[in-house]
């Protein structure tokens, strides 16, 4: 235990790119579940796509890592507005079969990629002035997670523009409100959805270029993202700024907690805390929707 | 009128004990030692799959954290049959190898054996009952309870690979012993041991049919199709829930008693949410709303899975996850609903639904 | 007794800032049937809301027979007797119409005693009793959900009375039925209200005279005027208020 200022400093600034980290994981999970109330188990698995888009990118075609990114953004895009139209249309009404069928999604999309790509682990490479640790004093950070950081705020930045400033944005938020109404105003509601979607599997995939540079690439790398994106989602309740509140609360409590004791430990007792708030708050910090029965 | 044949009682019972009968002569056409075991432990899956069953095609409630119940009754009998096979005076090898050199209080209780049982029903069913009661009272919806016992059963597999001087973290606990009950020794590679189990999945099945078929079966399928409207007639649809959903978890806490004895091992792996949420497909493959085509699902999917074997696994699971996916589209009631489909081709067809106000006027002028 | 069988004080409801119940009072006595007439938005559902336990009031007193029911949770006051059918008809649509009826017998809602029992006592009978009353003995084992829309609402009107309460709150329950059906549903009630109290939402004026002891004219939330349906229709604030009420059904 070290209770020195400059630990707690560095802890604080650890808890940023936790933060961030979470919040780029949650944000396509926070489109979808906000606009359709879907909830897409598949989420960590176009995580997954994303990062081995990246790798295949690279490593087949020689693609630069900066360029690799907006590429996974594509993909996994397409991918997810391929799923949309062929599946989840299907089940807006059925919320809990929704959950399932993604989860068969999920089985079908990591089998396939272990099937492509194989099961050993692969590597993403990244600029090598990306590896390095920036300095500050006594803080420091590594250049990557900084580079994370300023994505996290470059996404939200760029998904609030979309959300407030453009036609599409104003037909999503339209559907949002109330489906029925804005069809009667000739917007294809259903084209929406479809788009939504897509933009939120493009957002995992811009998430899993960033991730599979931080962490090694496997078949299964989603499954550590889905349950803290879905916290941080319904913590948040499933609009854009309570996302970001919640992933930087969760970020920095986890950031401190790890401080007393072990990571493990402290993500436990994150998770009992969530669970408390969400007892006497289930509608989340900011609500999209009232999701009582 | 509806007769068919699916929907007959008697006939549901007949099927049954056909069926359990089939099940509970295998010892006598083999005795490969084996082979019983695992057909034993297919027996515990599915008791899973009747689990899930009784709370989400009952019930309506979608557990995807059924490991928590598993996990935790696996956990307790695995610590009893360790304890069992401690002299009087020592602690597991394992906890020396973490540097305690006295058994924790948490471990006291299983130094006897009818504690330690007694734990095992107890605390998984404990759990249920206050995790079921404070969501079910905040009347939270379906997905979110659902994400809930997934994020329960994450947290619930980090603590226990985390308090590695009491668990033995990933490793987990292996009891070099088979479980006694009093001078009875149950060889997890004996028919004796394959009837214990065959004799809990009957009861819990049983169990469950029979709770199905009362009062409580009536109201708890009310509510899964409206639950405003039951709480309108007078029921506390947050206790009817609760409880449910609790019967579910004894159900598995049994069924992690019987897993702990017959493979002498458990760890974390039972707490994976792979396979909670496999329990979820099993009942889904096989028809969530039935309890005995659930457990058949179950059979078929693992027994499917074993014969596979580890080359095509990944083909397999890609497969499942196709049918699945198919199931839960065009489906829903699993392989179950196709025969009831089918039976039902087979009975006489039902009255022409009467469009509002004719049929009512016509009876009224014939009545007259 | 001091005040009605079911008496209410001045209760208040708000949604967001709108105020939809400004302080409304009002006195049911025991075997009458009151019926709960005005405009559209003048709060008539929010009030069966507020009764049945569906909504809590910001303010305000709500008594069954001197007990204070305010703000309790619906399947308490469901206890207490008070009966609701919903004006788009809320019925079991996965169960068959036997079990909807055997369902709505609530006389024993204690889950563990439910566990252990079959049948309820008594359960047989009445639902013959009740199936025949709402003619749908020969659609017994149909799944509700593929009753056409006047089965369902007499399917519903089954419930209720299967369930017994000593108050029904009725909201609009002959929406879409045919003339002979209305007359069948006039016959029930007027035979019902001999012995049990009952608060009816309506529109049809009609049907409103030929089974109302009590008309309550709600407007805006508040009460604009009360009494039998010959004072109602003299009633010059409720004729300004509330034009073109006899609704050709």
């Amino acid at each position: 235990m070290d209770f020195s200022s400059i630990a707690f400093a560095n802890s604080l600034i650890l808890g940023l790119s936790i933060a961030s980290i979470f919040f780029v994981a949650a944000l396509g999970l926070t489109i979808i579940y906000g606009t359709a109330g879907v909830i897409n188990m598949a989420h960590g698995e176009f995580i997954m796509l994303g990062a081995y888009t990246v790798y295949a990118l690279q490593t087949f075609v020689g693609i630069p890592y900066f360029l690799c990114i907006p590429a996974a953004f594509v993909v996994v895009g397409a991918i997810g507005f391929a799923i949309e139209k062929s599946l989840i249309r299907y089940l807006y009404d059925r919320p809990l079969d929704t959950l399932l069928a993604t989860w068969g999604v999920s089985l079908v999309l990591i089998q396939g990629t272990r099937l492509t790509f194989g099961s050993d682990p692969k590597y993403v490479e990244i600029p090598s002035f990306l590896s390095t640790n920036v300095e500050a004093g006594a803080l420091s950070l590594g250049a990557f997670r900084i580079f994370i950081i300023l994505m996290a705020l470059g996404l939200a930045a760029a998904v609030w523009y979309i959300f407030y400033k453009t036609d599409f944005g104003i037909k999503i938020r339209a559907v949002t409100q109330n489906r029925e109404m804005a069809a009667s105003f000739g917007i294809n509601a259903g084209q929406v959805y479809s788009f939504t979607f897509a933009l939120g599997a493009g957002l995992a995939g811009v998430a899993g270029a960033l991730f599979g540079a931080l962490n090694i690439v496997l078949p299964t790398m989603g499954a550590g993202y889905v349950v803290e994106a879905f916290l941080t989602v319904v913590t948040g309740g499933g609009a854009l700024m309570g996302s970001a509140i919640a992933s930087f609360a969760i970020g920095e409590l986890q950031s401190i907690f790890a401080l007393i004791t072990n990571s493990t430990f402290a993500q436990f007792l994150i998770f009992v805390v969530i669970v408390i708030f969400l007892r006497f708050r289930p509608q989340g910090l900011i609500s999209a929707s009232g999701k009582r029965r | 009128m509806n007769q068919n044949l699916y929907h007959n009682k008697t006939l549901q019972w007949v099927f049954y004990a056909a069926a359990f009968a089939v099940i509970g002569a295998v010892p006598l056409i083999s005795d490969d030692a084996f082979l019983l075991n695992q057909l034993a432990v297919y027996g515990v899956y599915g008791m899973l799959a009747v689990s899930i069953s009784l709370c989400w095609g009952s019930g309506g409630i979608l557990n995807m954290g059924q490991g928590i119940a598993f996990g935790l009754g696996a956990y307790c009998m695995a610590m009893t049959m360790q304890m069992q096979t401690q002299a009087e005076g020592t602690i597991p090898p394992f906890m020396l190898n973490n540097g305690l050199d006295a058994l924790p209080w948490i471990w006291q209780p299983f130094k006897d054996t009818t504690t330690g049982i007694i734990l095992a029903l107890v605390v998984p069913t404990s759990f249920y009952l206050i995790f079921g009661g404070i969501m079910f009272t905040a009347r939270v919806s379906g997905p979110f309870f659902a994400i809930m016992t997934l994020a329960t059963l994450s947290a619930l597999a980090t603590i226990f690979v985390d308090l590695q001087p009491y668990t033995n973290g990933v490793n987990g606990i292996s009891p070099p012993g088979s479980l006694n009950l009093g001078e009875l020794e149950i060889d997890p590679y004996s028919s004796g041991a394959y009837w214990f189990v065959f004799a809990m999945l009957v009861a819990c099945t049983v169990g469950a049919k029979l709770i199905n078929q009362s009062r409580f079966g009536l109201v708890v399928r009310a509510l899964k199709d409206d639950p405003e409207r039951v709480r309108f007639l007078g029921y506390n649809v947050a206790v009817y829930e609760t409880l449910v959903y609790t019967l579910s978890g004894l159900i598995a806490a049994i069924a992690g008693c019987c897993f702990a004895v017959l493979t002498q091992y458990v760890s974390p792996a039972q707490f994976e949410v792979g396979f909670s949420i496999s329990i979820v497909i099993w009942a889904a493959l096989g028809g969530r709303n039935s309890l005995i085509w659930a457990m058949f699902g179950a059979f078929t999917v693992q027994g499917a899975q074993s014969y596979v074997g580890d080359q095509f696994l990944s083909t397999w699971i890609l497969i499942l996850g196709f049918s699945f996916i198919l199931v839960v589209r065009f489906l829903p009631g699993g392989f179950a609903g196709l025969v009831e489909m089918i039976l039902g081709r087979f009975s006489k067809p039902q009255e022409e639904k009467a469009p509002s106000g004719l049929a009512f006027d016509n009876a009224k002028e014939v009545a007259k | 007794m001091i005040g009605g069988f079911l008496k209410i004080e001045g209760i208040e409801k708000s949604f967001g800032g709108n105020k939809v119940i400004n302080g409304f009072s009002l006195n049911v006595f025991e075997h009458t049937l009151q019926c709960l007439v005005g405009p559209n938005g003048a709060g008539k559902t929010t009030t069966i809301d507020l009764i049945s336990g569906r909504q809590k009031p910001d303010a305000g007193k709500v008594y069954l027979n001197g007990d204070d029911i305010t703000g309790k949770g619906e399947h308490e006051i469901a206890r207490k007797g008070i009966g609701r059918k919903f004006q788009i008809p809320a019925v079991l649509k996965g169960l068959t119409v036997r079990e909807n009826l055997e369902v709505a017998y609530s006389r024993e809602v204690n889950a563990l005693r439910n566990m252990f029992s079959m049948r309820a006592k008594g359960c047989k009978e009445k639902l013959e009793e009740i199936s025949g009353k709402v003619r749908l003995t020969k659609r017994l084992d149909v799944e509700a959900g593929l009753l056409s829309h006047g089965e369902t609402q007499w399917l519903e009107i089954g419930m209720v009375l299967m369930q017994d309460p000593a108050i029904l709150l009725l909201d609009e329950p002959v929406a879409g039925m045919t003339e002979n059906e209305i007359g069948l549903t006039v016959d029930i009630l007027n035979t019902l209200k001999r012995s049990h109290t009952i608060i009816l939402v309506e529109h049809d004026m009609g049907f409103v005279r030929k089974i109302a002891d009590v008309v309550t004219v709600l407007h805006m939330g508040a009460l604009l005027a009360q009494g039998s349906i010959e004072e109602i229709e003299k009633d010059e604030s409720v004729r300004a208020v509330y034009l073109g009420t006899e609704d050709a059904d």
